[in-house]
């Protein structure tokens, strides 16, 4: 029943049955990771089987973990089927689907693309080839570690895989921006502050932490290469980061060498002037050095035993599947702001080099908590949602609030009916981003800056008297609308519609609400179907994922 | 039906939601003013405004605000007197200079900036470009910092002479999105804002009726500022269409109409007024195209012909109905030109020793604060950069210029924390 809607490829399937052969069950005595979170939680909050929402419900939980692990709502067909499913361990079943789904790679890749490159313009390396890039590391499983150091060490000399260096060319190889950026991403620290002073209120940021890794960046720039007019980056021999505190009122000058927060200066070995460049520098030439700071960034970074980038890694896989991370905002790691469960995230630090930085690995541990599948509504005598005690309520991510329209209005359905039996993800994706795009651009974060929230009225404007949403509320053969006004008994056509826009069915009283809705006089079918599933689908409800 | 103001609203307070989409069913959409009516007094006695007159490429201060008639580098037009004794404008503005003593000339500006975009910049935030930040607009500032929200329309717009409108998200930089700039192209009303064809009143009303009924269930356990921030984000849309007549400047008088002067400036400027006149945090008008390489007379000439008489009127009818006083009108380029007259009869990109014009709410009239050689090649006296030109803008407006805005922990100074405000113009 899963399957037909999305088919899964041969390969796909041996992947499937190599994955879930990587979630071994303990031998019993010991605890699994989602124990231990569920156990460490428990015994941080006195009473919290009295204080904590009760478990999702079936449907709750279905629509969220789809969304959280592919980025839509799961089609009517398959929440249907969940919804009547009473096998005991379905909700596991589910988790481990998903993981093995080829929609996972390509969501987390998404996710991957908009944390790393924060949507700024393809300039440099072309948006399709970035993400394929990216796909193909989640769908083969790639560590984490493996694929920053990749990232935070490809110069782009080599077309093979100049795709890797997309995180410094598109920032222009500005080393204060790459500095910026790698310390906010890979380690959890906003070290902005620090580029012109000691952090004024944090009292572990430092300036020379800022010049550490700048210290690996100072001498790298942008080069235009002649030949293959590719831009790629050049790096010399010399220059070092020196920096002056603006509050120092004796203006000294420091200089460091390179090093990365947490770690010892880079040993660096001593040449003599004639044996510094395997290429020396040139007009038109691009020098290489015969000690590259570059090379040895992405293994500093991220080296398995550096806590900051272990935190980092638990930190924001919490984040994204729990609406909000230990450590708030994501890149706020320090003293003064401690986690909300500091052994929590100590503990999860501490796993992620276990599980060897193994994203599915560790998303599969966090989906089956009892902490990830509590209820979002608040339980009676909470004022607001309570860290650990309810689901935090998500907003959708551009991409995936205009994939759920897509697959809710049933456009989705008729794209696939459309490809027939050469339906397959990538193609299936590629329609769908296409159909879109347009409604992501209204709803996406400015270039250069990350995710965030903020509901303004163009997009509400657009929503309301766009074009796009409301040619897919126009009936076509298969899509929703189409299904909804050939069903004749009102009940049916209220659970079809609660099924496909907010996976669930509609209760007693909705049930009556839509069916009153549906005498209304000087109404005719269609437009009572539209007007009724506009507003489902602009509701709070499907809005976030909760 | 007459646009309404903020007056209306004052009978109106009682108006429950329920009863606003009611009226809005029954035709009488111009009641639904406000965000939250509660507000709607306080906001009326304190709502400040900013207009901004861009002179887009570049308005040669030589044939505006600091004139060198008789000098190498004056060029062919005399200096006329103005309604300020002692105060001299170029000839070319004639009616501006019978506003003169509503108007503060700064005219020692350097802003060290002779590139368009970055001269630009400097202008709309008060800041140099740096690599890993970015600044907002003063426009998104203001609509952040004097509560746009509550007003129901835009925070930010920005009126340009002609080509596309959208919503721009860059202006805002760490503001976020909500602060963005809405550009209304030629004045065109924003994208998406009129109903589609066909969609009658009543749908309208029903199915807004039910989105209200679908999130007001959802809210009975889920609700959060996030939530809220949602459904308010389609208030705020209701709101703005029911307000489209706004943007129907042919509803002014013809009287009116022809005082702005019948082409594009003066249209939109008379919706520049009719905005504010509505509640509107910041307007910026475009007027385009002063980049002068060639010609630089005969282009002034034209331009200016069409700015003067409109800005002159925009500032007499903004005095006569009594909202000069909240609101702070400034004309700004990306820079002036240069004192030498190129071979071209043309003059170039100068940021060395340049002027802008402010008037309105905080702003001294009939002053002028700084001095140029007599070439006008170098600033002599009272030197100040675009730092003091956003310092004095938050003090015109009453607010202290030295605040903060924070993103998480991090303090970011509102205005360049090495500058000052230019406290001679500020009344």
């Amino acid at each position: 029943m899963f399957v037909s809607t999305r088919t899964l490829s041969r390969r796909w399937s041996l992947l499937a049955l190599a994955l879930l052969g990587s979630f071994p069950l303990l031998a019993s005595g010991q605890n699994t990771l989602s124990q231990r979170i569920d156990q460490m939680i428990a015994a941080s909050i006195p009473e919290l089987a009295k204080k904590a929402a009760p478990p999702a419900s079936d449907a709750e939980f279905l629509r969220r973990v789809t969304l959280d692990l592919t980025g839509t709502i799961p089609t009517t067909s398959e929440t249907r089927a969940f919804l009547t499913d009473r096998s005991p361990g379905k909700r596991q079943r589910l988790i481990e689907r998903l993981l093995a789904s080829p929609e996972f790679a390509r969501h987390q890749a998404t996710l991957l693309d908009v944390m790393l490159m924060e949507r700024r313009p393809d300039k440099h390396v072309p948006r399709a080839a970035w993400q394929e890039y990216l796909y193909q590391a989640l769908a083969q499983n790639r560590p984490w570690d493996a694929l920053a150091r990749e990232l935070l060490s490809t110069d782009g000399s080599d077309p093979k895989n100049r795709v890797a260096a997309k995180f410094f060319l598109e920032r222009e190889a500005e080393p204060n921006l790459v500095t910026r950026d790698i310390a906010r991403l890979f380690l959890g620290m906003n070290l902005q502050c620090a580029q012109c002073h000691d952090h004024p209120i944090v009292p572990d940021y430092k300036q020379d932490q800022y010049y550490g890794i700048y210290a690996f960046l100072t001498r790298v720039s942008l080069f235009s290469d002649p030949k293959s007019k590719t831009t790629m980056l050049a790096e010399k021999a010399e220059g070092e980061a020196t920096f002056q505190s603006v509050f120092d009122k004796t203006k000294t000058t420091r200089t460091t060498g390179p090093r990365v927060p947490g770690r010892p200066l880079l040993k660096e070995p001593k040449l003599t002037k004639d044996a510094e460049y395997k290429v020396k520098p040139a007009k038109n030439v691009r020098p290489v050095p015969a000690f590259s700071r570059l090379a040895l960034l992405g293994s500093e970074i991220a080296r398995p035993d550096n806590v900051p980038f272990q935190r980092n890694f638990a930190n924001r896989l919490w984040a994204q599947m729990m609406g909000r991370g230990l450590v708030h905002p994501l890149d706020m790691d320090h003293t003064d702001n401690p986690p909300a469960h500091p052994a929590l995230l100590t503990m999860l630090a501490q796993e992620a080099v276990t599980q060897k930085f193994d994203i599915r690995h560790f998303l599969h541990d966090l989906a089956l908590t009892q902490t990830y599948q509590r209820s979002s509504e608040l339980p009676s005598g909470m004022q607001e949602p309570a860290p650990f005690l309810v689901a935090q309520l998500k907003p959708l991510l551009p991409e995936e609030l205009a994939a759920s329209l897509y697959q809710a209005t049933g456009m989705t359905d008729i794209e696939r009916t459309a490809l027939g039996k050469k339906v397959a993800e990538a193609t299936l994706h590629a329609r769908v981003s296409a159909a879109t795009a347009p409604l992501v651009n209204v709803f996406r974060s400015e270039a250069g800056t990350p995710e965030d929230f903020q509901p303004t009225l163009d997009q509400a404007l657009q929503l309301t008297n766009g074009n796009l949403l409301r040619s897919w509320l126009n009936p076509r053969t298969g899509n929703l609308i189409d299904r909804l006004t050939k069903l004749k008994d009102a009940g049916a056509l209220a659970d079809e519609m609660y099924l496909s826009i907010l996976t669930r069915y509609p209760t007693a009283d909705e049930r009556q609400d839509l069916a009153n809705y549906l005498q209304k006089p000087g109404k005719d079918r269609v437009a009572a179907c539209q007007d009724y599933a506009w507003a489902l689908l602009t509701s709070a409800e499907f809005r976030f994922n909760h | 039906m007459e646009t309404c103001r903020y007056a209306c609203l004052s009978g109106e307070h009682s108006l429950s939601r329920r009863g606003f989409l009611g009226g809005m069913a029954a035709g009488v959409a111009s009641l639904a003013g406000l965000a939250t009516p509660a507000l709607g007094k306080q906001l009326e006695k304190d709502q400040k405004h900013v207009l901004m007159i861009y002179l887009s490429g570049g308005v040669s201060q030589l044939e505006t605000w600091d004139p060198k008639p008789g000098t190498p580098t004056g060029g062919p037009f005399r200096a006329i007197s103005t309604s300020v004794p002692g105060i001299q404008i170029c000839e070319l503005l004639p009616h501006t200079a019978r506003q003169m003593h509503h108007l503060a000339l700064v005219r020692g500006l350097n802003t060290a900036e002779n590139e368009h975009g970055r001269g630009s910049y400097i202008m709309h935030t008060g800041r140099r470009q740096e690599p890993a930040m970015k600044y907002p607009h003063l426009g998104s500032v203001m609509s952040k910092v004097l509560g746009a929200e509550h007003t129901g329309l835009p925070g930010y717009v920005h009126i340009s002479p002609g080509g596309g409108g959208g919503f721009n998200k860059q202006d805002a930089a760490f503001l976020g999105p909500r602060y963005a700039s809405v550009t209304l192209g030629n004045g065109k009303p924003p994208e998406n804002l009129l109903r589609p064809q066909g969609m009658t009143d009543q749908a309208e009303h029903d199915r807004n009726d039910l989105q209200d009924r679908v999130n007001q269930r959802f809210a009975r356990s889920r609700r959060t500022a996030e939530t809220e921030a949602y459904t308010h984000s389609f208030e705020q849309a209701k709101q703005m269409m029911a307000r489209k007549h706004l943007f129907e400047v042919e509803r002014e008088p013809t009287r009116i109409q022809e005082r702005y002067g019948k082409h594009d400036f003066g249209r939109h400027c008379l919706l520049a007024r009719r905005l504010i006149e509505s509640g509107a945090t910041f307007v910026k008008v475009s007027h385009s195209n002063y980049d002068t390489h060639y010609e630089n007379f005969e282009y002034h000439i034209e331009q200016l012909g069409e700015f003067d008489q409109t800005f002159a009127t925009l500032l007499d009818d903004l005095h006569q109905r009594g909202l000069l006083k909240h609101t702070l009108v400034t004309v700004v380029s990306e820079f002036g030109r240069t004192p030498t007259i190129n071979r071209n009869y043309g003059r170039d990109h100068w940021s060395k020793a340049w002027s802008i014009a402010l008037a309105g709410a905080g702003i001294k009239g009939g002053t002028a604060v700084g001095k140029t050689n007599a070439t006008g090649t170098a600033v002599t006296d009272r030197e100040v950069n675009g730092g003091h030109v956003f310092h004095t803008y938050f003090r015109a407006l009453g607010l202290s210029s030295t605040r903060n805005f924070y993103i998480d922990e991090r303090p970011i100074p509102m205005a360049d924390p090495k500058a000052a405000p230019i406290t001679e113009v500020l009344a």
